[in-house]
């Protein structure tokens, strides 16, 4: 019988069952994780009938936040490649939903192209820039920060672009003010409208059915990036974050195993752009900026960026945690630039994932302890 | 006299390019170039500069005096921050980006809340002079100089003093320093905290120039970084001198073709192809250069 490579995690009686979402390279394998994994995403569902509707168009933005994390924790955690820049994606996938969904919404009538527009512009121009930075092989520090400088030029051209001879067919870029229409006759910014034909459905950003859309794709994204991460390329990944060379010598191609990751990522992040645009009818050249960049960053680190489920996580739960402190004044950076610093010191490798080893090893104990059967089932396992 | 003031605005807006870029990264070249460590927060530390320049100057303290305060203070925060939160991030590269990244934010967001979006502007000395007729301000050229004396002190600093000696012995070789009793934690300090002093003086240089915000900084962060990186860690004063010389050279020119935003990022550009072609920066080239020349002038001899 074929044994999972050992990583230190303990298998799982749930892992025949599951395949490929279950493996050592994602936390929470065991009957506690996945109950409670349900138990959060039923909440989730659940939240519509006794949440006000001003909080669930939060809660929208919240989950929108998610892709972001996931995608950085993607290429950071998992691969080693740390992007200070991870919202330019999120920022030109945006910019491209809406100049596409512009342009098309009068003769199509949905968003669909759009959309897809949204997440292969990011990636095509993560090709580009990460094929010059992984090829001529870059150290990770210039890496990152190139990134940030990149997405702060952007953020600079498109800053400049009130003049109004800045026009992509009924599409104007509009300097601080955003993306908006080029001419009274063409269409506002529009929500998803997917669909295709007459048969099109509406997703408001406002309304419960763009948040259940959300929270679906959230979760589907979720689990096929666990079982990504947890195929032979997903071990490949974690090969180039832990020793490049190494993996190298086995006859991997580290550049183009790193361009792909990224390509994905930045996929992801348009993706985010795109629900970001939707959701609001608007995208602006701040999304650029350094504000939004730090806080991808802040909640990968602060949740567990070497989990996708803790950074998913740090991304929800800080950013609930935002919005209450915004509510008491500007404090709401501060607060987070301390936790990200307060979290490096005590818990380097992010808080969700020491807790979640404290939880392990209270589990284990709990299980030695009081749970002849649990010991059967690992003394079984032929080792 | 038409093409002269011409070439002379050129030349000009070139030294106050590279003015601009040596103060930025004066401090980055210590912390960065020799210490290995990413201090994201290095503009943050040029904004209290900047701050403390603009109170001291308000309250009837002479700008230079200011200045030499603004120094002193951002070098004493610097420590503060090297001895509580850098010094775990030694030898980890991205980690040192993260956490210093989290400190740019807390400084920023607590200057923001604490003195308010903006304060009160230093107005700038020295008046201007006319040539042709654009008229130039005396100022940029003094910070130039001071740019230029800057980069001489900090060079005979660690040439010459029994500080430097030790500080490079550190950045050296930590333990074999330690072993012959240099107490290498304070050399760290002492050196972040040079460092950060410098950065402080340069934004008190900046205070008289530019707006003062709790935002200052991040205009000076990825700037400086870029000149040293693309210094390259072989010989810090000939990286930043080559480095400055190429970069405000290309910004100066494209600038004057085509306006100041392509300018910029040309000069990004730039220093990406410097760093696609020479990965560990243009010095460490230089020096490697030099070693082949030695060598096979020695083999030519020994023949």
């Amino acid at each position: 019988m074929k044994t999972p490579p050992s990583s230190g995690a303990p298998s799982s009686v749930l892992d025949p069952y599951l395949g490929l979402l279950n493996g050592p390279q994602t936390m929470g394998r065991g009957v506690p994780f996945w109950v409670g994994f349900i138990a959060i995403v039923t909440v989730l569902a659940l939240c519509p009938e006794f949440l006000r509707r001003y909080d669930i168009i939060n809660f929208s933005n919240f989950l929108i936040s998610g892709f972001l994390a996931l995608s950085l924790s993607l290429i950071w955690g998992y691969c080693g490649i740390l992007s200070l820049g991870q919202a330019a994606f999120f920022g030109i996938g945006g910019y491209a939903y809406g100049i596409v969904a512009l342009n098309l919404l009068n003769s199509h009538g949905n968003t669909d192209v759009a959309m897809i527009a949204g997440i292969i512009v990011p990636m095509i121009f993560a090709v580009f820039i990460g094929g010059i930075m992984f090829y001529a092989r870059l150290r990770g520090v210039y890496i990152a920060i190139l990134m940030l400088v990149v997405s702060l030029l952007i953020g600079l051209f498109m800053r400049q672009t009130a003049d109004p001879s800045y026009t992509m067919g009924a599409a104007y870029l509009g300097g601080m003010n955003g993306l908006r229409p080029a001419s009274a006759d063409d269409p506002l910014l529009p929500s998803l409208i997917l669909g295709l034909g007459k048969s099109v459905v509406e997703l408001d950003g406002r309304d419960a059915s763009f948040y259940y859309f959300v929270l679906g794709l959230l979760t589907v994204t979720y689990l096929g990036l666990r079982c990504l991460v947890n195929s032979s390329y997903g071990y490949i990944l974690v090969g180039c974050r832990e020793d490049p060379e190494r993996t190298e010598t086995f006859g991997y191609d580290v550049r183009l195993i790193q361009l792909s990751v990224f390509c994905l990522a930045a996929g992801i992040a348009g993706l985010s752009g795109v629900l970001y645009t939707a959701w609001g009818t608007y995208i602006h050249p701040d999304g650029f900026g350094v504000g939004p960049n730090i806080l991808v960053v802040i909640w990968v680190a602060v949740g567990g960026r070497k989990d996708l489920g803790t950074a998913l996580l740090g991304a929800l739960v800080l950013e609930w945690v935002s919005l209450r402190l915004v509510s008491e004044g500007e404090i709401a950076l501060l607060a987070l630039g301390s936790i990200l610093v307060v979290v490096m010191l005590i818990a380097p490798r992010g808080l969700a994932v020491t807790l979640g080893e404290y939880f392990n090893t209270a589990e284990t104990y709990v299980m030695t302890r009081f749970g002849s059967r649990a010991n059967k089932v690992t003394g079984s396992d032929g080792k | 006299m038409e093409t002269f003031a011409e070439i002379f605005g050129i030349a000009y807006q070139l030294f106050d390019n590279i003015g601009f870029l040596v103060l930025s990264a004066s401090g980055l070249i210590i912390i960065f170039g020799m210490m290995g460590v990413i201090n994201m927060a290095h503009g943050e530390l040029m904004m209290i500069g900047a701050y403390i320049t603009a109170f001291s100057y308000h309250a009837g303290i002479p700008a230079p005096i200011a200045i030499i305060f603004a120094g002193i203070g951002a070098g004493l925060v610097g420590m503060v921050l090297e001895r509580l939160v850098i010094r775990h991030f030694y030898k980890q590269l991205l980690s040192s980006l993260v956490v210093t990244w989290g400190l740019s934010l807390m400084i920023s967001q607590t200057f923001l809340i604490v003195f308010g979006p903006s304060i009160l502007n230093v107005p700038t000395p020295f008046g201007s002079f006319p040539v042709g007729d654009q008229t130039f301000g005396i100022y940029r050229m003094v910070l130039f100089a001071v740019a230029v004396m800057m980069v001489a002190s900090v060079w005979a600093i660690f040439a010459f003093t029994k500080f430097g000696t030790r500080a490079r012995a550190t950045m050296e070789n930590p333990d074999m320093a330690n072993a012959l009793g240099v107490n290498t934690g304070n050399i760290y300090a002492l050196t972040f905290g040079l460092g950060c002093a410098l950065g402080g003086v340069a934004g008190g240089m900046f205070a008289l120039t530019a707006t003062i915000s709790p935002f200052f900084g991040i205009n000076y962060t990825p700037l400086a970084f870029i000149t040293v990186v693309v210094g390259g860690g072989g010989n810090a004063i000939t990286g930043l001198i080559s480095s400055v010389l190429s970069l405000a050279g290309i910004q100066t020119a494209v600038n004057n073709v085509v306006n100041v935003y392509v300018g910029y990022v040309a000069m990004f550009g730039a220093a990406l192809v410097i760093l696609l072609a020479l990965p560990r920066g243009i010095s460490d080239y230089l020096e490697q250069r030099k070693i082949r020349v030695r060598k096979a002038s020695s083999r030519e001899n020994s023949s």
